[in-house]
């Protein structure tokens, strides 16, 4: 078990790889065994250069090769007395030429310490660290500057010069992070926390049974794969022909036995009354006249039969749990679904939107059949955490969005409420203290009857 | 872990569903009974039911639901009800500490301040009892098995869970609770100050997790605990920012990477469904009627004052008495006039009244079209812990890590 997850941690040959370059930016990268990869400004280098490397390494590109770097700490930065009362915008920093850049790009030699060193001048003479020295010469306002903010000017300049580059383990957390920062449309606002939260309260685990919709660009589905390790069933229902690609799953790289537990039904194939009209041939097997042709009835008699039992897996119902982030009503997606639902099955939906959630809630409030069914709103707050510099980040992502949960119960109509009960015990209570005024005795109600006629 | 089956087996532990606050384990025993508000119940009853079923009570007193027990509703069945606000928190951390089955993790949790606290120096003492005063509810949260229930849940039967707990006490309940849930071989729970004596493991945890007051203190431990042969992580968990800043150093002087730091919150809403809200042109109407009234009030008023005042003349040389009332009246008269502030309380613009009979109006031509809205509970949770996590990159002989 621990080997497996050991090499699970390593850069194979087909996987895609995220990348995080100096400016902060993600690239999603195919590594392939001889394939080069080539990103932008950065410069390229041999996917095999990667290949079982473990994920989370820091790099740099030399030429056509890798070199790892060791990893980086943050650096404490000394108090000065400095303040900005005597920097003046005046454009004293002369901008470093072009002619200048490429000579000393020519001359350039690498970067193999650590590049946020906070004494570049003591470390060895490199490209990066010459590039930078250059530029702070040239701006004669640097040594007014505060530590801090020397800092920071150092920084930018590295995070624009350097060619270095960062692997990311693809983690569901990192997956999702790489899909909310470069389309949160697509993956319908569901961010991390959000995600991390539905996976949690539709108990998603290892050998469970679960319905799945997700128009989120497959970021649901790939959650709830990433936390069954290809044990259980999940069942996803789609609305297109074809089972749908998923693309988040690219950057997952789940090996095929975590994908093989999944199958998708759409709409119409997922209706119990609806026959799928596939063209079976109903060929006998004497009547099939070349390979080509067997083959070819092969395939289809598989598809159809693959289909049959699909549809029969999610017919036998019980599910667990169903999971949702749809751009559907999920009211319509509810009348489909819930009749394959087990007693005591989590729904978890999500939606960019409080509105369509709220309205949904007060419709399943409403049946007998939903216990519990309970909105909230994700937040999530990052921090910069620097020694001395230790605050929430400027900008947030305001938008993870809504969640609804509830649970699914089999309803009992001959149960009373308490209420309902306290209610008729008080009914009752009243009736007989107005039936004992009228007869002060202890009388069996056939004596009542008679007092009463009397 | 708990009965997967659809029926409800002698020896289940399920969850009684009583209302939203009051939600209680329940491990089903032939022969026990159950006598709660909402009715009499029979344990052999709930045998052979399946999950998430209605129960009626037999003396007819309301009903329960039993449901399937899962961390989640554990946590809520606890005594410390507010913890399922830590919902957002153990899920977050889940993922980012990759927590997936098969993992192996580690954590370190301390429960309510105890007796072997005292065997501490006195400054720790002083410490914790600070951080404990600070968040009473915080030390119960993890402690009280809500994260050891859910990561075991993820790791399934093929990942681990090493779980330290530092109050004695507390140990043993929690280690006889994990083997009732069918989790003996899921969770080692060990009884140690890890602080002081370091975890029982070495180079074996993917993940750890810390839930200590001094979490600082325990890193150079964990990081013995963790692999080296690839990536790992680690969180902890800290109410306060001067931990957290503690910890970065920590983490950082100890060679961990990525360190991030994290506030994650759910705000639970209310939804409602309340009727169309009022156009202000009603509330324009309403007010051009009120003022008319006032206006036509005041004009009969003056022209009965003058009515008054010519009666008056007539009657010249009458009793003093008379002539004290007409000029009361006078005076009134005259206030209407000047002072119509003060009349407003007189004849007052009824406003809820008005615009009630003119949403009767609207609802005869419209059925009754409610609107549903959300929003925010008026008291949420503000905080709960801000979540540090860092990793550790493997020390292969590919990074050479002294600089």
């Amino acid at each position: 078990m621990a080997e497996e997850a050991s090499t699970q941690n390593k850069i194979r040959s087909g996987d895609t790889v995220l990348l995080r370059i100096p400016n902060g930016d993600t690239r999603s990268v195919k590594v392939e065994k001889d394939l080069i990869v080539s990103i932008g400004r950065l410069g390229s280098f041999s996917s095999n250069e990667l290949i079982d490397h473990h994920y989370g390494l820091t790099f740099e590109i030399v030429g056509k090769n890798l070199v790892v770097l060791p990893p980086q700490n943050i650096q404490e930065l000394e108090e000065t007395d400095a303040t900005n009362e005597h920097i003046v915008g005046d454009g004293s920093v002369k901008p470093v030429t072009p002619e200048e850049m490429a000579a000393m790009k020519e001359a350039g030699v690498h970067v193999s310490v650590p590049f946020s060193q906070s004494n570049l001048r003591e470390v060895c003479p490199c490209f990066l660290q010459d590039i930078i020295k250059k530029q702070i010469d040239q701006h004669t306002n640097f040594e007014l500057k505060t530590e801090y903010s020397k800092d920071k000017y150092k920084k930018k300049k590295e995070a624009k010069y350097a060619k270095v580059f960062t692997t990311i383990p693809p983690t569901l957390f990192n997956v999702c992070e790489y899909w909310y920062n470069k389309d949160q449309g697509r993956i319908r606002d569901l961010r991390i926390d959000a995600l991390s939260q539905m996976l949690n309260l539709a108990n998603i685990r290892p050998g469970g049974r679960y319905l799945v919709v997700d128009d989120a660009s497959g970021l649901v589905v790939s959650g709830v794969l990433h936390r069954m390790g290809g044990q259980g069933r999940v069942l996803t229902i789609c609305d297109v022909e074809t089972p749908p690609a998923y693309p988040v799953m690219t950057q997952m790289n789940f090996p095929p036995e975590f994908k093989s537990i999944m199958a998708s039904l759409n709409w119409a194939t997922c209706q119990e009354d609806y026959t799928p009209i596939i063209s079976t041939w109903d060929v006998e097997e004497d009547q099939i006249r070349s390979d080509k042709q067997r083959i070819r009835v092969n395939k289809r008699r598989a598809a159809s039969d693959f289909l049959q039992s699909t549809r029969e897996d999610l017919f036998a119902g019980e599910f667990e749990a169903l999971v949702v982030a749809s751009e559907y009503d999920p009211q319509s997606i509810l009348k489909r679904l819930n009749k394959y639902l087990g007693g005591s099955c989590n729904i978890v939906i999500h939606s960019p939107y409080a509105q369509i959630l709220s309205d949904l809630q007060v419709v399943m409030r409403a049946s007998a059949e939903y216990l519990s069914p309970a909105l909230s709103e994700v937040w999530l707050r990052r921090y910069q955490i620097l020694p001395g510099r230790t605050h929430p980040m400027m900008n947030m992502s305001g938008a993870g969005g809504f969640i609804l949960h509830a649970t699914k119960v089999y309803d009992d109509p001959s149960a009373v409420p308490v209420e309902a009960h306290r209610r008729l015990q008080a009914k009752l209570a009243t009736e007989t203290q107005k039936s004992s005024d009228i007869v002060p005795s202890q009388q069996e109600e056939g004596d009542v009857a008679m007092t009463d006629a009397t | 872990m708990w009965s997967t089956a659809r029926e409800i087996a002698p020896g289940d532990t399920v969850i009684a569903w009583l209302t939203r606050d009051l939600i209680q384990p329940l491990v089903v025993t032939p022969g026990k009974d159950l006598n709660i508000r909402f009715g009499y119940y029979r344990h052999d009853d709930l045998v052979g039911v399946p999950y998430g079923s209605k129960v009626g009570s037999r003396n007819g007193k309301g009903f329960i639901h039993v449901l399937r027990p899962t961390p989640e509703l554990w946590t809520m069945a606890l005594p410390h009800r507010t913890q399922i606000l830590y919902l957002a928190d153990i899920a977050f951390i889940t993922s980012h500490l990759d927590i997936k089955p098969g993992s192996r993790v580690v954590e370190a949790a301390l429960a309510h301040a105890s007796d072997s606290l005292t065997r501490q120096p006195p400054q720790y003492f002083a410490y914790l009892d600070q951080l404990l005063d600070l968040t009473p509810h915080f030390f119960a949260g993890t402690g009280s098995g809500s994260f050891s229930h859910s990561v075991a849940r993820s790791v399934g039967k093929t990942g681990h869970l090493w779980s330290y707990e530092f109050h004695e006490l507390r140990a043993s309940k929690a280690k006889e609770e994990f083997t009732r849930h069918g989790l003996a071989d899921i969770v080692t729970l060990t009884h140690r100050n890890v602080c002081k004596d370091g975890f029982t493991v070495e180079s074996a945890a993917d993940a750890v997790f810390l839930d200590l007051p001094m979490p600082w203190s325990a890193i150079p431990q964990a990081k013995k605990a963790l692999r080296k042969d690839c990536l790992t992580r680690i969180c902890c968990f800290s109410p306060c920012i001067e931990q957290v800043q503690r910890t970065v150093t920590a983490l950082n002087d100890a060679g961990f990477t990525e360190i991030t730091m994290y506030e994650s919150l759910v705000r639970p809403h209310e939804v409602d469904q309340v009727p169309p809200m009022r156009s202000v042109d009603d509330a324009c109407e309403i007010l051009k009627k009120a003022e008319q009234k006032r206006e036509d009030k005041r004009l009969r008023q003056i022209a009965a004052t003058r009515q008054n005042l010519a009666n008056k003349r007539k009657r010249e040389g009458e009793a003093d008495l008379a002539e004290e009332e007409s000029h009361h009246d006078t005076a009134s008269g005259k206030r209407t006039k000047t002072d119509e502030i003060d009349d407003i309380p007189q004849e007052p613009i009824s406003l809820d009244r008005n615009i009630a009979g003119s949403s009767e109006v609207a609802d005869s031509t419209k059925p009754t079209a409610k609107t549903t809205v959300s929003k925010a509970f008026p008291e949420v949770r503000g905080h709960t812990s801000y979540l540090t996590f860092a990793c550790l990159l493997p020390a292969s002989p590919e990074v050479t890590v002294d600089a």
